[in-house]
Protein backbone atom coordinates (compact mmCIF):
# COMPACT_ATOMS: atom_id res chain seq x y z
CA UNK A 1 0.00 0.00 0.00
CA UNK A 2 1.61 3.18 -1.03
CA UNK A 3 0.30 6.52 0.55
CA UNK A 4 0.72 9.55 -1.99
CA UNK A 5 3.78 11.80 -0.21
CA UNK A 6 2.01 14.58 -0.33
CA UNK A 7 -0.52 13.54 1.41
CA UNK A 8 1.86 12.24 3.91
CA UNK A 9 4.00 15.22 4.52
CA UNK A 10 0.49 17.46 5.06
CA UNK A 11 -0.94 15.18 7.93
CA UNK A 12 2.42 15.63 9.41
CA UNK A 13 2.28 19.21 8.74
CA UNK A 14 -1.18 19.37 10.30
CA UNK A 15 0.08 17.38 13.39
CA UNK A 16 2.79 19.17 14.03
CA UNK A 17 0.70 22.53 13.61
CA UNK A 18 -1.38 20.95 16.24
CA UNK A 19 1.55 20.35 18.68
CA UNK A 20 3.06 24.04 18.21
CA UNK A 21 -0.05 25.29 18.67
CA UNK A 22 -1.55 23.81 21.76
CA UNK A 23 1.43 23.90 24.21
CA UNK A 24 4.01 26.54 24.29
CA UNK A 25 7.08 24.26 25.71
CA UNK A 26 10.22 25.34 25.60
CA UNK A 27 13.01 22.79 26.61
CA UNK A 28 13.84 24.83 29.61
CA UNK A 29 10.62 24.58 30.31
CA UNK A 30 10.04 20.83 30.50
CA UNK A 31 13.01 20.71 33.25
CA UNK A 32 10.96 22.88 35.69
CA UNK A 33 8.25 21.92 37.72
CA UNK A 34 6.57 25.02 37.75
CA UNK A 35 3.64 25.60 35.80
CA UNK A 36 3.97 27.30 32.69
CA UNK A 37 1.56 30.15 32.58
CA UNK A 38 0.94 30.30 29.12
CA UNK A 39 0.40 26.53 28.81
CA UNK A 40 -3.51 26.44 27.27
CA UNK A 41 -5.13 23.08 27.95
CA UNK A 42 -7.82 21.49 26.35
CA UNK A 43 -9.34 20.66 29.56
CA UNK A 44 -8.84 21.79 33.47
CA UNK A 45 -8.20 18.64 34.49
CA UNK A 46 -4.87 17.91 35.62
CA UNK A 47 -2.62 15.62 37.31
CA UNK A 48 -1.16 16.97 40.72
CA UNK A 49 2.08 17.50 40.30
CA UNK A 50 4.01 14.53 41.51
CA UNK A 51 1.19 12.43 42.27
CA UNK A 52 -0.21 9.64 40.99
CA UNK A 53 -3.81 8.78 42.08
CA UNK A 54 -3.40 6.22 44.48
CA UNK A 55 -5.31 3.02 43.70
CA UNK A 56 -5.65 2.65 47.26
CA UNK A 57 -7.78 6.23 47.56
CA UNK A 58 -9.94 4.73 44.27
CA UNK A 59 -10.37 1.27 45.92
CA UNK A 60 -11.34 1.94 49.27
CA UNK A 61 -14.88 2.26 48.44
CA UNK A 62 -14.73 -0.72 46.51
CA UNK A 63 -15.65 -4.77 47.26
CA UNK A 64 -13.73 -4.92 50.21
CA UNK A 65 -15.70 -4.93 52.73
CA UNK A 66 -16.25 -5.36 56.53
CA UNK A 67 -16.25 -7.93 59.55
CA UNK A 68 -19.94 -8.79 58.43
CA UNK A 69 -19.21 -9.76 54.65
CA UNK A 70 -22.66 -8.65 54.06
CA UNK A 71 -24.22 -10.38 50.64
CA UNK A 72 -25.48 -6.94 49.46
CA UNK A 73 -21.77 -6.56 49.00
CA UNK A 74 -21.89 -8.96 46.50
CA UNK A 75 -25.66 -9.10 45.26
CA UNK A 76 -24.79 -6.62 41.58
CA UNK A 77 -20.92 -6.94 41.67
CA UNK A 78 -19.76 -7.02 38.76
CA UNK A 79 -17.23 -9.63 39.02
CA UNK A 80 -16.77 -9.88 35.13
CA UNK A 81 -15.71 -6.59 34.89
CA UNK A 82 -16.33 -6.34 30.76
CA UNK A 83 -19.18 -7.93 29.04
CA UNK A 84 -17.88 -10.72 26.91
CA UNK A 85 -20.83 -11.56 24.19
CA UNK A 86 -18.34 -12.78 21.68
CA UNK A 87 -16.89 -15.36 24.23
CA UNK A 88 -17.15 -18.03 21.74
CA UNK A 89 -14.77 -16.56 19.17
CA UNK A 90 -12.67 -15.26 21.59
CA UNK A 91 -11.84 -18.10 23.22
CA UNK A 92 -10.64 -19.77 20.21
CA UNK A 93 -8.41 -16.68 19.12
CA UNK A 94 -7.19 -16.95 22.74
CA UNK A 95 -5.95 -20.74 22.05
CA UNK A 96 -5.07 -19.39 18.49
CA UNK A 97 -2.87 -17.02 20.16
CA UNK A 98 -1.80 -19.69 22.64
CA UNK A 99 -0.37 -22.12 19.86
CA UNK A 100 1.03 -18.83 18.46
CA UNK A 101 2.95 -17.73 21.67
CA UNK A 102 4.54 -21.37 21.94
CA UNK A 103 4.86 -22.48 19.16
CA UNK A 104 6.42 -19.26 16.49
CA UNK A 105 6.93 -16.16 18.90
CA UNK A 106 8.58 -17.75 21.95
CA UNK A 107 11.22 -20.14 20.07
CA UNK A 108 11.61 -16.96 17.75
CA UNK A 109 12.06 -14.66 20.52
CA UNK A 110 14.38 -17.01 22.81
CA UNK A 111 17.09 -17.58 19.72
CA UNK A 112 16.67 -13.97 19.19
CA UNK A 113 17.37 -13.42 22.81
CA UNK A 114 20.28 -15.88 22.95
CA UNK A 115 22.36 -13.49 19.73
CA UNK A 116 21.73 -10.58 20.68
CA UNK A 117 23.03 -9.27 24.05
CA UNK A 118 20.08 -7.47 26.66
CA UNK A 119 21.75 -3.77 26.36
CA UNK A 120 21.43 -4.22 22.94
CA UNK A 121 17.31 -5.52 23.03
CA UNK A 122 16.56 -2.51 25.50
CA UNK A 123 18.73 -0.26 23.45
CA UNK A 124 16.26 -1.06 20.11
CA UNK A 125 13.56 -0.84 22.91
CA UNK A 126 14.07 2.08 24.32
CA UNK A 127 14.73 3.44 20.55
CA UNK A 128 10.98 2.28 19.74
CA UNK A 129 9.29 3.77 23.02
CA UNK A 130 11.15 7.50 21.92
CA UNK A 131 9.91 7.50 18.75
CA UNK A 132 5.87 6.82 20.05
CA UNK A 133 6.58 10.31 21.78
CA UNK A 134 4.10 11.82 19.43
CA UNK A 135 1.37 9.50 20.74
CA UNK A 136 1.22 9.98 24.35
CA UNK A 137 2.07 12.83 23.90
CA UNK A 138 -0.96 14.07 21.94
CA UNK A 139 -2.75 11.30 24.19
CA UNK A 140 -1.74 13.51 27.44
CA UNK A 141 -2.77 16.66 25.97
CA UNK A 142 -6.77 15.56 24.54
CA UNK A 143 -6.77 14.12 28.11
CA UNK A 144 -6.04 17.77 30.22
CA UNK A 145 -3.28 16.44 31.36
CA UNK A 146 -0.66 19.54 30.76
CA UNK A 147 2.05 18.54 33.57
CA UNK A 148 2.12 14.52 32.08
CA UNK A 149 2.61 16.27 28.85
CA UNK A 150 5.30 18.43 30.41
CA UNK A 151 6.86 15.10 31.62
CA UNK A 152 6.82 13.30 28.36
CA UNK A 153 8.50 15.98 26.19
CA UNK A 154 10.87 16.69 29.11
CA UNK A 155 11.55 12.71 28.82
CA UNK A 156 12.10 12.48 24.94
CA UNK A 157 13.95 15.58 25.25
CA UNK A 158 16.36 14.07 27.40
CA UNK A 159 16.69 11.24 25.78
CA UNK A 160 16.82 12.18 22.20
CA UNK A 161 19.67 14.43 22.88
CA UNK A 162 22.04 13.21 25.60
CA UNK A 163 20.63 9.89 25.18
CA UNK A 164 21.18 9.79 21.10
CA UNK A 165 18.15 9.43 19.67
CA UNK A 166 16.83 7.84 22.58
CA UNK A 167 19.12 4.66 22.61
CA UNK A 168 19.90 5.41 26.63
CA UNK A 169 16.98 6.19 28.57
CA UNK A 170 18.88 8.90 30.43
CA UNK A 171 15.59 10.47 31.59
CA UNK A 172 14.99 7.38 33.86
CA UNK A 173 17.76 9.61 36.40
CA UNK A 174 14.75 11.48 36.96
CA UNK A 175 11.42 9.72 38.24
CA UNK A 176 9.15 12.50 37.72
CA UNK A 177 10.48 12.07 33.58
CA UNK A 178 8.79 8.88 33.72
CA UNK A 179 5.38 9.07 33.13
CA UNK A 180 2.99 5.78 32.76
CA UNK A 181 1.81 5.31 29.10
CA UNK A 182 -1.46 7.24 27.67
CA UNK A 183 -3.17 6.22 24.27
CA UNK A 184 -5.86 6.39 22.42
CA UNK A 185 -8.10 3.89 24.43
CA UNK A 186 -7.34 5.43 27.11
CA UNK A 187 -7.96 9.29 25.84
CA UNK A 188 -11.83 7.68 24.89
CA UNK A 189 -12.54 6.09 28.25
CA UNK A 190 -11.33 10.11 30.16
CA UNK A 191 -13.51 11.44 27.87
CA UNK A 192 -16.39 8.91 29.01
CA UNK A 193 -16.58 6.32 26.36
CA UNK A 194 -17.74 2.92 27.92
CA UNK A 195 -15.55 0.58 27.07
CA UNK A 196 -17.36 -2.35 24.62
CA UNK A 197 -16.96 -5.88 24.42
CA UNK A 198 -13.91 -7.67 24.93
CA UNK A 199 -12.18 -8.92 21.73
CA UNK A 200 -9.27 -11.41 21.98
CA UNK A 201 -7.54 -10.05 18.55
CA UNK A 202 -5.64 -12.80 16.54
CA UNK A 203 -1.40 -12.19 16.94
CA UNK A 204 -2.80 -8.96 18.73
CA UNK A 205 -4.11 -10.08 21.93
CA UNK A 206 -6.84 -9.18 24.15
CA UNK A 207 -8.25 -5.63 23.90
CA UNK A 208 -11.80 -4.11 24.76
CA UNK A 209 -13.74 -2.37 21.50
CA UNK A 210 -12.59 1.08 22.49
CA UNK A 211 -8.86 0.34 23.23
CA UNK A 212 -9.05 -1.93 19.84
CA UNK A 213 -10.42 1.48 17.72
CA UNK A 214 -8.17 3.72 20.17
CA UNK A 215 -4.97 1.02 18.86
CA UNK A 216 -5.90 1.51 15.04
CA UNK A 217 -6.80 5.22 15.16
CA UNK A 218 -2.98 5.94 16.74
CA UNK A 219 -1.16 5.05 14.33
CA UNK A 220 -2.14 7.93 12.77
CA UNK A 221 0.18 9.78 15.21
CA UNK A 222 2.49 7.28 15.01
CA UNK A 223 6.03 7.57 13.25
CA UNK A 224 6.81 4.19 11.96
CA UNK A 225 3.39 4.42 9.98
CA UNK A 226 4.19 6.97 8.01
CA UNK A 227 8.25 6.49 7.74
CA UNK A 228 7.62 3.05 5.20
CA UNK A 229 5.31 3.45 2.53
CA UNK A 230 4.67 -0.20 1.74
CA UNK A 231 2.54 -1.60 4.71
CA UNK A 232 4.23 -4.66 4.53
CA UNK A 233 7.62 -3.44 5.84
CA UNK A 234 5.93 -1.43 8.73
CA UNK A 235 4.00 -4.65 9.64
CA UNK A 236 7.70 -6.24 9.43
CA UNK A 237 8.86 -3.53 12.23
CA UNK A 238 6.35 -4.28 14.25
CA UNK A 239 6.63 -7.96 14.62
CA UNK A 240 10.78 -7.73 14.71
CA UNK A 241 9.25 -4.91 17.56
CA UNK A 242 7.17 -7.86 19.32
CA UNK A 243 9.85 -10.16 19.47
CA UNK A 244 12.36 -8.07 20.89
CA UNK A 245 10.25 -7.34 23.21
CA UNK A 246 9.22 -10.51 24.41
CA UNK A 247 12.64 -11.29 24.48
CA UNK A 248 12.68 -10.01 27.65
CA UNK A 249 9.43 -10.83 29.03
CA UNK A 250 9.87 -15.06 28.24
CA UNK A 251 8.45 -16.80 31.41
CA UNK A 252 5.40 -13.94 32.22
CA UNK A 253 3.17 -15.65 30.14
CA UNK A 254 3.86 -18.93 31.28
CA UNK A 255 3.50 -17.84 35.12
CA UNK A 256 0.24 -16.46 34.15
CA UNK A 257 -0.89 -20.00 32.86
CA UNK A 258 -0.05 -21.37 35.89
CA UNK A 259 -1.16 -19.59 38.57
CA UNK A 260 -4.54 -19.75 36.56
CA UNK A 261 -7.34 -22.45 37.21
CA UNK A 262 -9.25 -20.59 33.95
CA UNK A 263 -6.43 -19.16 31.95
CA UNK A 264 -9.18 -17.57 29.29
CA UNK A 265 -10.79 -16.02 32.34
CA UNK A 266 -7.62 -14.81 34.30
CA UNK A 267 -6.69 -12.81 31.39
CA UNK A 268 -9.61 -11.17 30.62
CA UNK A 269 -9.92 -9.99 34.26
CA UNK A 270 -5.97 -8.67 34.36
CA UNK A 271 -6.30 -7.17 31.03
CA UNK A 272 -9.50 -4.87 32.21
CA UNK A 273 -7.66 -4.40 35.65
CA UNK A 274 -4.75 -3.02 34.16
CA UNK A 275 -6.46 -0.81 31.65
CA UNK A 276 -8.62 0.88 34.12
CA UNK A 277 -5.39 1.53 36.11
CA UNK A 278 -3.88 3.05 33.47
CA UNK A 279 -6.43 4.81 32.64
CA UNK A 280 -6.70 5.76 36.51
CA UNK A 281 -3.28 7.31 36.08
CA UNK B 1 7.68 -0.44 102.74
CA UNK B 2 4.83 -0.80 101.40
CA UNK B 3 5.06 1.85 99.23
CA UNK B 4 8.34 0.82 97.56
CA UNK B 5 6.72 -2.64 96.91
CA UNK B 6 3.73 -0.88 95.10
CA UNK B 7 6.41 1.68 93.06
CA UNK B 8 8.52 -1.46 92.27
CA UNK B 9 5.41 -3.79 90.70
CA UNK B 10 4.30 -0.35 89.18
CA UNK B 11 7.75 -0.04 86.95
CA UNK B 12 8.04 -3.71 86.45
CA UNK B 13 4.56 -3.52 84.73
CA UNK B 14 5.64 -0.45 83.15
CA UNK B 15 8.33 -1.43 81.54
CA UNK B 16 6.71 -4.69 80.75
CA UNK B 17 4.27 -2.99 78.42
CA UNK B 18 6.48 -0.92 76.90
CA UNK B 19 8.06 -3.45 74.95
CA UNK B 20 5.10 -5.10 74.03
CA UNK B 21 3.84 -1.47 72.37
CA UNK B 22 7.07 -1.25 70.64
CA UNK B 23 7.28 -4.93 69.13
CA UNK B 24 3.64 -4.69 67.25
CA UNK B 25 4.76 -4.21 63.50
CA UNK B 26 3.64 -1.78 60.92
CA UNK B 27 1.74 -2.73 58.03
CA UNK B 28 4.96 -2.08 56.13
CA UNK B 29 7.92 -3.31 58.54
CA UNK B 30 5.46 -6.80 58.44
CA UNK B 31 5.92 -7.16 54.47
CA UNK B 32 9.36 -5.59 54.31
CA UNK B 33 10.99 -7.96 57.49
CA UNK B 34 9.03 -10.88 55.54
CA UNK B 35 9.91 -10.48 51.77
CA UNK B 36 13.56 -9.54 53.04
CA UNK B 37 13.97 -12.77 54.87
CA UNK B 38 12.42 -14.46 51.88
CA UNK B 39 15.07 -12.72 49.61
CA UNK B 40 17.92 -13.36 51.76
CA UNK B 41 17.08 -17.02 51.43
CA UNK B 42 16.38 -17.00 48.01
CA UNK B 43 20.03 -15.62 48.05
CA UNK B 44 21.50 -18.46 50.20
CA UNK B 45 24.17 -20.86 48.53
CA UNK B 46 23.01 -23.81 50.46
CA UNK B 47 19.08 -23.19 49.70
CA UNK B 48 20.22 -22.97 46.16
CA UNK B 49 21.45 -25.98 46.24
CA UNK B 50 18.23 -27.62 46.98
CA UNK B 51 16.15 -29.39 44.66
CA UNK B 52 12.93 -26.83 43.58
CA UNK B 53 10.18 -28.56 45.02
CA UNK B 54 12.39 -28.20 48.86
CA UNK B 55 12.87 -24.71 47.64
CA UNK B 56 8.77 -24.05 46.61
CA UNK B 57 8.37 -25.49 50.14
CA UNK B 58 10.34 -23.55 52.59
CA UNK B 59 9.29 -20.36 51.02
CA UNK B 60 5.78 -21.14 51.39
CA UNK B 61 6.76 -21.53 54.95
CA UNK B 62 8.00 -18.30 55.12
CA UNK B 63 5.06 -16.85 53.23
CA UNK B 64 2.73 -18.23 55.52
CA UNK B 65 4.16 -15.67 57.93
CA UNK B 66 2.92 -12.82 55.98
CA UNK B 67 -0.49 -14.32 54.50
CA UNK B 68 -3.72 -14.95 55.87
CA UNK B 69 -4.38 -16.98 53.54
CA UNK B 70 -8.02 -17.74 55.05
CA UNK B 71 -8.92 -13.97 54.63
CA UNK B 72 -7.81 -14.55 51.07
CA UNK B 73 -9.90 -17.33 50.55
CA UNK B 74 -13.14 -15.60 51.91
CA UNK B 75 -13.04 -12.82 50.01
CA UNK B 76 -12.01 -14.60 46.67
CA UNK B 77 -15.21 -16.97 47.23
CA UNK B 78 -17.33 -14.17 48.49
CA UNK B 79 -20.83 -14.80 48.67
CA UNK B 80 -19.99 -18.17 48.25
CA UNK B 81 -17.51 -18.59 51.30
CA UNK B 82 -20.74 -18.96 53.20
CA UNK B 83 -22.58 -21.36 51.14
CA UNK B 84 -19.46 -23.73 51.51
CA UNK B 85 -19.54 -26.49 54.65
CA UNK B 86 -16.73 -25.92 57.39
CA UNK B 87 -14.58 -28.85 55.97
CA UNK B 88 -14.88 -27.63 52.64
CA UNK B 89 -13.73 -24.40 53.88
CA UNK B 90 -10.47 -25.63 55.50
CA UNK B 91 -10.14 -27.68 52.38
CA UNK B 92 -10.17 -24.67 50.29
CA UNK B 93 -7.78 -22.61 52.13
CA UNK B 94 -5.50 -24.90 52.44
CA UNK B 95 -5.93 -25.75 48.33
CA UNK B 96 -5.40 -22.28 47.77
CA UNK B 97 -2.59 -22.10 50.15
CA UNK B 98 -0.37 -24.40 48.12
CA UNK B 99 -1.45 -23.45 44.98
CA UNK B 100 -0.37 -19.68 45.46
CA UNK B 101 2.96 -20.29 47.56
CA UNK B 102 3.46 -22.34 44.59
CA UNK B 103 3.16 -19.34 42.33
CA UNK B 104 4.75 -16.84 44.63
CA UNK B 105 7.69 -18.80 45.39
CA UNK B 106 8.54 -19.51 41.62
CA UNK B 107 8.00 -15.94 40.23
CA UNK B 108 10.40 -14.91 43.60
CA UNK B 109 12.90 -17.46 42.39
CA UNK B 110 12.69 -16.37 38.81
CA UNK B 111 13.03 -12.43 40.17
CA UNK B 112 15.56 -13.48 42.65
CA UNK B 113 18.18 -11.19 41.17
CA UNK B 114 16.51 -8.50 41.47
CA UNK B 115 15.90 -5.15 43.97
CA UNK B 116 13.15 -5.18 45.41
CA UNK B 117 12.39 -1.28 46.52
CA UNK B 118 9.30 -0.91 49.22
CA UNK B 119 8.20 2.66 49.21
CA UNK B 120 4.86 4.12 50.61
CA UNK B 121 2.35 2.96 53.60
CA UNK B 122 -0.94 4.05 53.31
CA UNK B 123 -3.63 3.58 55.49
CA UNK B 124 -7.03 2.69 54.06
CA UNK B 125 -10.49 2.01 56.04
CA UNK B 126 -11.92 -0.29 58.03
CA UNK B 127 -8.59 -1.60 59.68
CA UNK B 128 -6.76 -2.44 56.15
CA UNK B 129 -3.67 -1.08 55.00
CA UNK B 130 -1.02 -0.63 51.63
CA UNK B 131 2.33 -1.22 51.31
CA UNK B 132 3.62 -0.13 47.69
CA UNK B 133 6.82 -1.68 46.69
CA UNK B 134 8.35 -1.72 43.24
CA UNK B 135 10.34 -4.80 41.34
CA UNK B 136 13.11 -3.47 39.69
CA UNK B 137 14.47 -5.25 36.92
CA UNK B 138 17.73 -5.92 35.21
CA UNK B 139 16.46 -4.37 32.11
CA UNK B 140 15.70 -1.07 33.55
CA UNK B 141 11.28 -1.36 34.20
CA UNK B 142 10.13 -0.73 37.51
CA UNK B 143 7.28 -3.21 38.68
CA UNK B 144 4.65 -2.02 40.74
CA UNK B 145 4.05 -4.81 43.63
CA UNK B 146 1.01 -3.56 45.93
CA UNK B 147 0.24 -5.35 49.39
CA UNK B 148 -3.06 -4.98 51.19
CA UNK B 149 -2.96 -6.07 54.48
CA UNK B 150 -5.77 -6.71 57.44
CA UNK B 151 -5.04 -6.67 60.92
CA UNK B 152 -8.11 -8.43 62.20
CA UNK B 153 -6.19 -11.50 63.66
CA UNK B 154 -3.71 -9.02 66.08
CA UNK B 155 -1.27 -8.94 63.60
CA UNK B 156 -1.03 -7.26 60.19
CA UNK B 157 -1.19 -9.77 57.44
CA UNK B 158 -1.65 -9.63 53.74
CA UNK B 159 -4.79 -10.64 52.33
CA UNK B 160 -4.18 -9.64 48.45
CA UNK B 161 -1.78 -8.56 46.45
CA UNK B 162 -2.03 -6.34 43.48
CA UNK B 163 0.57 -6.10 40.68
CA UNK B 164 0.51 -3.66 38.06
CA UNK B 165 -3.17 -2.52 38.70
CA UNK B 166 -3.91 -6.31 38.92
CA UNK B 167 -5.36 -7.51 42.08
CA UNK B 168 -5.37 -11.14 42.45
CA UNK B 169 -8.22 -11.06 44.95
CA UNK B 170 -10.30 -9.63 42.14
CA UNK B 171 -9.22 -11.54 39.34
CA UNK B 172 -9.39 -15.21 41.39
CA UNK B 173 -12.68 -13.96 42.05
CA UNK B 174 -14.02 -13.98 38.56
CA UNK B 175 -12.67 -17.61 38.10
CA UNK B 176 -14.33 -18.87 40.84
CA UNK B 177 -17.57 -17.35 40.24
CA UNK B 178 -17.39 -18.66 36.56
CA UNK B 179 -16.67 -22.46 37.64
CA UNK B 180 -19.39 -21.97 40.62
CA UNK B 181 -21.65 -20.49 38.54
CA UNK B 182 -22.68 -23.93 37.12
CA UNK B 183 -20.88 -26.42 39.51
CA UNK B 184 -20.68 -27.02 43.24
CA UNK B 185 -18.27 -26.59 45.67
CA UNK B 186 -17.29 -30.23 46.19
CA UNK B 187 -16.33 -29.68 42.04
CA UNK B 188 -14.27 -26.64 42.27
CA UNK B 189 -11.83 -28.36 45.09
CA UNK B 190 -11.67 -31.18 42.60
CA UNK B 191 -10.43 -28.48 40.05
CA UNK B 192 -7.67 -26.97 42.64
CA UNK B 193 -6.95 -30.52 43.95
CA UNK B 194 -5.66 -31.35 40.05
CA UNK B 195 -4.21 -28.20 39.58
CA UNK B 196 -1.87 -28.33 42.78
CA UNK B 197 -1.46 -32.07 41.90
CA UNK B 198 -0.40 -30.81 38.85
CA UNK B 199 2.15 -28.55 39.43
Amino acid sequence: MSVDPARKALYLVAVTAFVVVFCGYTPAGAFNNEPLDNTLLLAQAETPQGEVPDQAEQDEDDEYDDDEYDDDEYADDDVDLISDPLIQGNTDFYNFNDTMYFWLLKPVSRGYGFIIPEELRVAVRNVFYNIRFPVRFINCLLQGKGKKAQYEFGQFFINTTVGFLGIANVASNYPHLQPSKEDLGQTFAVWGIGQGAYLMVPFFGPYSLRHGIGAVADTVFDPIFWLFDDLYVSLAIRAGETVNDTSMRIGEYEALKEAAIDPYVMIRNAYVQNRNKLIAE
Amino acid sequence: MKKRITGVILTLAILLVIPLQGLAATPKETVETGVNKVLKTLGDPAFKAKPKDQQIATIGAEIDNIFDFKELSRRTLGKQWKKMSAGQQTEFVELFKELLQGVYADRLLAYSDQKVIFDKEIMLKKGRAEVQSYLQTSDGKKIPLFYRLTDKSGSWKVYDIIIEGVSMVKNYRTQFRQILAKDSPDKLLEILRDKVKKS
